[in-house]
Formats: structure tokens, C-alpha cells, sequence
């Protein structure tokens, strides 16, 4: 007999692994970290109504859909998306191991590479699930502040959702990578989010070249309050490639790392501690 | 269907030849060549002898260092459709607490790639087999020590494979679950399975089947009949931690045994040493099934008297 094909081995892992996931205790972190911008939403709301001049910065008015594309760079993509990678990404198949539940997966006839995409499938459905609606409460709150109307800032809306799943994914499958390859996958991580990523965004030359945050920023389209620290910022982020090639580069990464991570799941002993 | 390779149905289930396995300094199977025949097969031998080590080098787990090892005929390393025809239970007792039985059971059975109609009805039917039907809607997190153990088992025989291969099934049960699963186990044999089967107490194993593997720090020191081995481990005192309601009650009714050497309390549990261990599991199990001495939750038995017999065997 023959396994069954990888994709449908893969379809059954994220079957089995959707649920574990979403019940975890690192999915009451995930809230705990995706309530914080919906509270700074409605802070920001509440300080609106109150106060009719709306927010202003260096003096200029800032649009409700200024703040919050500012939100969605700043706050989901270069903060909250690397972290869900990170501690989702790496522990793909830590947890199997530390849970010692792993065995009863490799000992069923699928490939082991099965394992690593089917809760990589489970990891991205997971954090979609839970993060589109954070953005949700974040868009309907901000934008209609400092005089924004919700209509003409929709299509943004669902071009920043398409944005953070692909910015889930791709952090994802690099952490993943990780995660298969390395000792102490954690700190590997968080030294490459927080660490690597803004430093080597600020330096002229090739190695930004070397982040995800340097292909994702490619496809963030709003407009940034102006004369500001952030938007400074931006402009030295924005030396940017085309949409075109961001989308190939992160695609390439995606599929680069998830074969490279069933690469060393497949050739990998675990050894459970007794 | 063959139990064994497909060839030959008295051609050995597993054979190893020169196998050895470290990890880093740490020798786990040192220069092991084997050959174990259809049937119930025992591994006999005190924790950190390599029992594990083997079991997971058999089931493809691990990957021999030196040597070579072959599973119904193929390697095991890499070679996935032979789980088909394999089943495992592993020695830790870890799960899908938030699952129930049956999702669990079923969720492992739907990736042997069967449709999810089929996998419900044969995790069904090994629950069935495992007695285990009244409780596959409850949460694996409920279950009791013994209930888990035999839910480890249903996973492993659900989709039918030729060869069961079983680490330590009766660590933890309590005597009656302890007699349901050796029972068990002697009828799926009978169906034709082969089945290898760990343990530390020569008493579970001999009552599953007369043909063991003795092994000790990494090496087989003996295979073939039981008899002989079971008169070195007669010798030495039997050591039982029963954990009961009634420790107290016990402790008079082991007392009046002549075979009792020695008893003495820990916590909610009693540690008995005694001469003639057949006898005194026997009457344990009388007194589980009766209930007239309360509730009798857990039996174990530490591997001193096991390590005591293997010093004395690697020295003669």
C-alpha cells in the first residue's frame, strides 16, 4: 500500500491540529496581544469624540485612515505578525515533541513532511481567524475619526487583510524553518523580528534584502501622516521594490522554507526525554 | 493477510543485524543481532536497559547509528507505508487531553488515509475491543491511568496492522485492567497478530508468552524460553507498590501470607516484598475483583529486583 498523498496527509494534520491550536494557551496570549490595538482603537475614538479637533500631528490634522494605516504597519505587521510567527512558527513541532504526542503522528503512514505543512495550514487558519477581526474592530473604530468615512477606505481594508495574511505566512514558514533547524528556536526568532529586521532596514545596501519586513512593506499602500518621526521613518522604509516582485520574493520565501522545514522533519530523530 | 513479511508466514517479523545506537556518548543499543519470530514476543529488562531505544528504532522512530534493522521485511527508517501494516503503543502517557476517545482514536485512524465514515467505525471497533465504548465521549483528559493506557492500545491496533508493537502496556493499570489487557493481548496473537510487548516485571511478561528478549544496557543477553531466566528472578525478592483505598486492610490480609517478606506504608500506598510473586499477584487480583477490600487503583513494580538478577546474570 501506498501513504496517502502528501497533500491529503496534510489536510488531515490540519484537521487534527486546527482545534488543538485554537484552544491553547497560546491562542489567550494571541487575544491578550490582539485586544491591544482594538483598546487603543477605542481610546482613540472616545479621545475623537471628545475632543472635535481631532489628533493632529506637527500641527496637521491626521485622517482617521492615515492612523490607521499607521496602525497596521506599525502595530500588525512590524510587531504583532513576527511575533505570532515567532511563537506559532517555531513551535509547529516543539510542542508535538515537548508534548510527546509526536510519536503517534510518525508512526502513521504519511510522510513526516505532512506533519510540519498540516500544522503550518492550521497555524495560518488560526491566526487569520483571530486576527482579521481585530483589524475589523481597529478599521471601524479609527477611521472614522478626525472626519474619515468608512466607504471610500473599505477596498484598503481587504487590500491590508490579503497584506496580513501574507505577512502570517511568510513569517510563518521562516519560523517554522526555524523552528525544525535550530536549538533554541525562540530567541532565534525574536533576535531576527527585533533585532535584524529594523536594523538592517535602516542601512543602505543589500542585507534588508535578507528580511520579510523588506518585501511586506512593498504592499502597504496608505498614506502616512506627514512631517512626523513615523513618517521620516517611512521614507527611509519606503526604498521598496515593485508590488510585483515583493509578492514573488515572499512567495519564493514561503515555499523556500516550508520544503527546507519537510526537509528536516523528514531526516530529523526526536528523542522524547523519559 | 500474512503476519509476517508477506513471504513466508514463519519468516521473522523484525531482524537486526549489528545494531547499534548512541546518542552523542550515550550508548543505547550496543551491537544487538536478532531475530524475532511471528507470535508474542517479549522484552524483558530494567528501565534504561535499551527497551525504549529498541522500540523506537523498530517502529522507525530513530534511525540506527551502525548496523541494520528490517520490519516485516523493509526498512523501517523513512518508509512510511509500513506503518499500514504497524501499530504502537507508546510508554508515555501523553494525548489530545480535549479530545474525546473516539476523536482522538479517529483522528489517528483518518490518516491511514481511510475516508472519515471508516475511520469513525474502526476507531469504534477498537474501542469496543479495548472495552472502551462507554467512556469514547469522554474527554481523554478524564479518563483514569488504566482507561488511557487502553485507549494507547485502541489507536494502535484500529487499522488492523500485522504487528503490534506494545512499550510497557500494564505500567499503571490496576490488576483487573492489568488481566483484561494480558487477556487481550493472548487473543490478538491468537488472530494472528504478532505482537512484541516491553516490560520490566518478568511476571507480565510470562504471563503473555514464554518467549522473551532479555536485554541490558543496550546489549541482548538472552533470547528463547522464559523458564530458566524465572528461576534467577525467583530467587531474589519481588517489590509491588500497590496505591489502594485500604492500605491498612491490605497490609493485614498480605501479612497472613506466608510469601510476604516484607511490607511497609508510603502515603496512600503499600510497598510489598514478597518471595512467590505468581501467587501473590493472583490473590491481588482476587482481592481487586472482589472489592471487599476497597478499591485498588495502581499497581507497580520498581525494576530493583529485575536490576538485582541482570547484576547477577552479566556476572556469572
Amino acid at each position: 500500500m501506498k501513504p496517502p498523498p502528501l497533500v491529503r496527509s496534510s489536510i488531515r494534520i490540519f484537521d487534527l491540529s486546527l482545534g488543538q491550536m485554537l484552544w491553547s494557551r497560546r491562542s489567550v496570549f494571541l487575544g491578550v496581544l490582539l485586544g491591544g490595538p482594538v483598546l487603543l482603537a477605542l481610546a482613540l475614538r472616545i479621545l475623537s469624540t471628545l475632543y472635535e479637533a481631532g489628533f493632529r500631528i506637527n500641527g496637521v490634522r491626521a485622517a482617521g485612515a492615515s492612523i490607521f494605516g499607521m496602525m497596521i504597519w506599525l502595530l500588525y505587521l512590524r510587531f504583532i505578525v513576527p511575533i505570532l510567527g515567532v511563537f506559532y512558527g517555531t513551535a509547529l513541532i516543539a510542542d508535538e515533541v515537548d508534548d510527546k504526542t509526536i510519536t503517534y503522528l510518525f508512526t502513521r503512514p504519511i510522510p513526516r513532511r505532512a506533519v510540519v505543512f498540516g500544522k503550518y495550514l492550521a497555524y495560518l487558519a488560526c491566526n487569520v481567524l483571530l486576527v482579521l477581526p481585530s483589524v475589523m474592530f481597529v478599521f471601524f473604530l479609527v477611521v472614522p475619526t478626525g472626519g474619515g468615512r468608512i466607504g471610500p477606505a473599505f477596498p484598503s481594508l481587504v487590500t491590508d487583510f490579503g497584506m496580513l495574511i501574507i505577512g502570517l505566512a511568510a513569517y510563518g514558514a521562516v519560523f517554522a524553518f526555524v523552528g525544525t533547524r535550530v536549538k533554541r528556536p525562540l530567541i532565534v526568532g525574536l533576535v531576527f523580528s527585533f533585532g535584524w529586521e529594523p536594523t538592517v532596514l535602516l542601512l543602505p545596501g543589500y542585507l534588508k534584502r535578507l528580511t520579510v519586513a523588506y518585501y511586506l512593506q512593498a504592499l502597504v499602500k496608505h498614506e502616512m501622516p506627514q512631517d512626523s518621526a513615523v513618517s521620516l521613518l517611512m521614507q527611509v522604509f519606503r526604498e521598496v521594490p515593485s508590488v510585483t516582485v515583493s509578492l514573488l520574493c515572499l512567495a519564493a520565501i514561503i515555499a523556500g522554507t516550508l520544503w527546507l522545514s519537510g526537509q528536516a522533519v523528514e531526516s530529523r530523530e526526536y528523542v522524547l526525554e523519559q | 493477510m500474512s503476519a509476517t513479511n508477506g513471504s513466508d508466514p514463519r519468516s521473522p517479523i523484525v531482524v537486526a543485524d549489528h545494531l547499534s545506537k548512541w546518542y552523542g556518548q550515550v550508548i543505547g543499543l550496543n551491537d544487538v543481532s536478532v531475530s524475532v519470530p511471528p507470535g508474542i514476543t517479549g522484552l524483558l529488562g530494567p528501565n534504561g536497559a535499551g527497551k525504549s531505544t529498541f522500540m523506537k528504532v523498530i517502529t522507525g522512530q530513530l534511525k540506527p547509528s551502525k548496523g541494520t534493522i528490517t520490519v516485516l521485511g523493509e526498512t523501517i527508517w523513512n518508509n512510511p507505508s509500513l506503518y499500514f501494516r504497524i501499530g504502537f503503543c507508546p510508554e508515555q502517557d501523553s494525548f489530545y487531553e480535549r479530545m474525546t476517545g473516539l476523536e482522538w482514536v479517529t483522528a489517528l485512524v483518518r490518516l491511514n488515509g481511510l475516508s472519515d465514515a471508516d475511520a469513525a467505525e474502526m476507531a469504534r471497533r477498537a474501542l469496543e475491543a479495548v472495552e472502551l465504548t462507554d467512556a469514547a465521549n469522554k474527554k481523554i483528559g478524564a479518563y483514569s491511568k488504566g482507561m488511557r493506557q487502553r485507549v494507547k492500545m485502541a489507536q494502535a491496533l484500529a487499522h488492523e496492522p500485522h504487528l503490534l508493537i506494545l512499550d510497557e502496556p500494564l505500567s499503571g493499570m490496576d490488576p483487573i485492567a492489568r488481566r483484561k489487557t494480558i487477556r487481550m493481548v493472548k487473543d490478538w496473537a491468537r488472530a494472528g497478530k504478532s505482537i512484541i510487548v516491553s516490560s520490566h516485571i518478568l511476571h507480565e511478561i510470562e504471563s503473555m508468552t514464554s518467549n522473551i528478549l532479555l536485554i541490558n544496557q543496550g546489549r541482548i543477553l538472552a533470547e528463547g524460553n522464559v523458564h530458566q531466566i524465572r528461576d534467577l528472578i525467583d530467587e531474589h525478592p519481588h517489590t509491588v507498590y500497590i496505591r489502594a483505598d485500604q492500605t491498612r486492610a491490605l497490609a493485614r490480609a498480605f501479612l497472613a501470607q506466608d510469601d510476604v517478606l516484607s511490607l511497609r506504608f508510603e502515603d496512600e500506598a503499600i510497598v510489598v516484598q514478597t518471595g512467590r510473586p505468581d501467587a501473590f499477584y493472583s490473590r491481588l487480583t482476587d482481592l481487586a475483583a472482589s472489592g471487599e477490600l476497597g478499591a485498588i487503583h495502581e499497581v507497580t513494580s520498581p525494576d530493583d529486583n529485575l536490576q538485582a538478577v541482570f547484576k547477577y546474570l552479566v556476572k556469572s
